[in-house]
């Protein structure tokens, strides 16, 4: 047995040089790691609007300047409040979903993109979902058409769902792609898009469940429904133009 | 002299005699870490539902099974015996966020890749069992060899899991990477088209090897074909 | 109070740690060969999650999110400190086991330290924070998590210590057959899966 002392001065002697190790590769590679988190985020959202790239181009083949022009040019930006109104002065790519979902209500605000291309005149609007799966957070970006009812493209993300199972949301082209087409309306009223466990009922308002993985699959149908929910303002405003 | 044979019997620091190979084939078999000594069980069930993320957890664990085991070594003469597991705990957490800073820095899809594997690899407790059982009485060079050995030897099963279960359960191998393999189902573009295919018009995806219970099921079987052939490791009791 | 209740119930029954999530599984599969021994380690993991819970909870809020005493958001520490916490808990427990019970700490061996990372521990606390649980209900999880943990393994090493006396293939015997039992477990678990207690109190 060592004396308190040794102890307590080992133990504070490891912690600090593992502290001012870590923090200083943290430094050290932090705008690095920020700018490849940007472009990483970014070729999502443009990843739920691939249909529709200039001359159909794939996600995956653009380069990293590629991905931020397009932001530049083909990129509408905007925050909207939860009754609908844009915000001004603010861009969306500024909020973080994460600090958000920790305000009240009244207080919090969404991003919101909207995709025009360059051939046509059709415009796309990509909101942004956050919500709980297993083990942690899942994220999403959904693009509408222009009648904000049917989607066009959806990703999703996630923070530490199990590989093989949860994490296919992400993972299995098969599951984001089964989103393309479904509406989120039916005869006028609020549905959202089910994932329903054992195969979709009714492929115009459900999608394929994975098996194995129920809990990821309803934290995506509750993040659908309540995410897009808070949208459900502005694009009444919209439609009413 | 007698300085002569104090420096043949020293043992050079890299040394790759019988003993360190030992420490390198045991754990493939004799001393396999999920068969023989049942750690590691919930990564295991966790990833082996398909092939890749099997294969990049195996990399991840003998990557730092053998650092955690070389560093936990240089200190164990230091370490106190109180505080020994969190000591422990600091190695391996701090290993892994080096590893998630640098790939985050150098290519952040490997990163988000890897990122949900993190959690898992801490709470592996092969690493920090080869820690307690190795790393806290043996020289540095040799505990490397053993975080090696023990990281091969667990990663060899989850991908013979990992292959079963992907196989029978979704009909592909490699799903998620470029090679993917798509061998039996009912779409076109598998080798084996089960709707076109008159003869195998009855085959279906088993769901059972999707869910946890399938790879208890397979590691207990391959538990069994082990200790056939091994009958030194059968249990009498 | 009932709240409390229909947590603890559902996280030994309903979403029981071992049976239904897989976790925990090493300890559970290699400390079962005797009721005796499995006992221990049981009241050993409720222990530590019925305590590490509430602990992980107060740092989860008071520390780590934004709204905590450094008005930082450090959540990327969380893995860290809620293993560092469990890690302290069960080197407790170690020194207690010790002290009290050298026979139950020799037949534990080292799955007493692995306690720490016993995924069911770390499994919990995650679980909790995705959640969203309060205090209480945290304390609820934590033991009701522990007492299905502790269930579970009880009723697998009862079904160990009588296969004994069945014609199990040599080769199979011991863990090759707990592998297999767990599995069946499971599988029979998942029936529970989806059974929401509140809904039972409402009625």
């Amino acid at each position: 047995m060592n004396s308190t002392r040794y102890v307590l001065i080992f133990v504070l002697t490891l912690t600090a040089v593992v502290a001012v190790m870590l923090t200083s590769l943290r430094e050290a590679t932090k705008t690095q790691a920020a700018l490849n988190e940007e472009i990483f985020d970014k070729r999502a959202i443009l990843k739920a609007v691939e249909d529709h790239l200039s001359g159909g181009a794939e996600v995956d083949d653009l380069s990293d300047d590629e991905v931020l022009s397009i932001f530049e040019s083909n990129f509408e930006q905007s925050v909207i409040d939860p009754s609908g109104e844009i915000v001004d002065g603010m861009k969306a790519e500024d909020i973080d979903m994460a600090k958000e979902k920790k305000k009240p209500e009244e207080e919090r605000v969404y991003p919101l993109y909207v995709y025009s291309p360059d051939e046509s005149s059709d415009k796309f609007y990509i909101v942004s979902v956050r919500g709980n799966g297993l083990w942690d957070e899942i994220w999403g970006n959904i693009a509408f058409e222009e009648d904000l009812n049917t989607i066009t493209g959806a990703t999703f993300d996630h923070k530490g769902e199990t590989p093989g199972l949860g994490a296919e949301i992400k993972d299995n082209p098969a599951f984001s792609a089964d989103f393309k087409g479904t509406k989120i309306y039916r005869d006028g009223e609020y549905v959202s898009v089910t994932v329903r466990k054992g195969g979709a009922r009714n492929e115009t308002y459900e999608v394929d469940g994975i098996s194995g993985a129920t809990v990821t699959a309803d934290g995506v149908t509750a993040m659908l429904y309540s995410g897009i929910k808070k949208y459900e303002p502005y694009f009444d405003k919209i439609r009413k133009k | 002299m007698a300085a002569e044979t104090a420096t043949k019997e020293k043992e050079p620091l890299l040394a790759f005699g019988k003993k360190e190979r030992t420490l390198l084939t045991d754990p493939l078999n004799d001393n396999n870490p999920i068969t023989v000594q049942v750690l590691g069980i919930c990564s295991a069930l966790a990833v082996t539902s398909l092939v890749v993320p099997s294969v990049v957890m195996a990399i991840a664990v003998i990557f730092v099974c053998a650092f955690s085991s070389l560093f936990t070594s240089l200190l164990r003469n230091y370490i106190p015996k109180q505080v020994r597991m969190i000591v422990q705990l600091v190695i391996i957490a701090t290993l892994v966020t080096v590893v998630e800073l640098t790939l985050r820095y150098l290519n952040f899809p490997i990163y988000k890749q890897l990122s949900v594997y993190i959690g898992l690899i801490i709470t592996n407790c092969i690493v920090m069992g080869r820690l307690e059982a190795f790393a806290m009485a043996n020289k540095p060079w040799r505990s490397f060899l053993d975080g090696v050995g023990n990281g091969l030897g667990y990663g060899a099963i989850l991908v013979m899991v990992a292959v079963i279960r992907e196989l029978f359960g979704k009909g592909s191998l490699f799903a998620g990477s470029g090679i993917e393999m798509k061998i039996i189902g009912a779409n076109a573009g598998y080798w084996i088209n089960t709707t076109e295919n008159a003869w195998f018009g009855w085959y279906a995806n088993n769901n059972l090897m999707v869910l946890p219970a399938a790879a208890m099921f397979i590691i207990g079987i391959l538990i069994w074909i082990q200790r056939s052939y091994n009958e030194k490791l059968v249990d009498i009791s | 109070m009932g709240e409390f209740f229909n947590i603890f119930i559902k996280a030994a029954f309903i979403e029981n740690l071992v049976l239904a999530y897989f976790l925990g599984m090493c300890s559970y599969l290699a400390v079962s060969k005797t009721v005796k021994t499995a006992f221990g380690l049981g009241l050993a993991v409720i222990f530590v999650l019925g305590i590490t819970m509430p602990i992980n909870w107060l740092i989860q809020e008071n520390l780590l999110s934004e709204g905590g005493l450094l008005g930082m958001d450090l959540t990327f520490l969380r893995l860290i400190l809620f293993i560092a916490v469990i890690a302290s808990m069960v080197q407790l427990v170690e020194m207690v086991v010790e002290k009290y019970s050298p026979s139950l700490y020799n037949a534990l061996g080292i799955f007493l330290p692995l306690i720490t990372v016993n995924c069911a521990i770390l499994g919990g606390s995650l679980f909790m924070v995705s959640r969203e649980y309060n205090l209480t209900e945290s304390v609820a999880f934590g033991l009701g998590g522990g007492f299905g943990w502790f269930l579970a393994i009880i009723a697998i090493a009862a079904i160990r210590e009588k296969i004994r006396y069945s014609n199990v293939p040599a080769p199979l015997r011991g863990l090759g057959m707990a592998f297999i039992i767990t599995g069946l477990m499971g599988i029979a678990f998942m029936s529970l899966m989806g059974i929401d207690p509140a809904a039972f109190a409402s009625n």
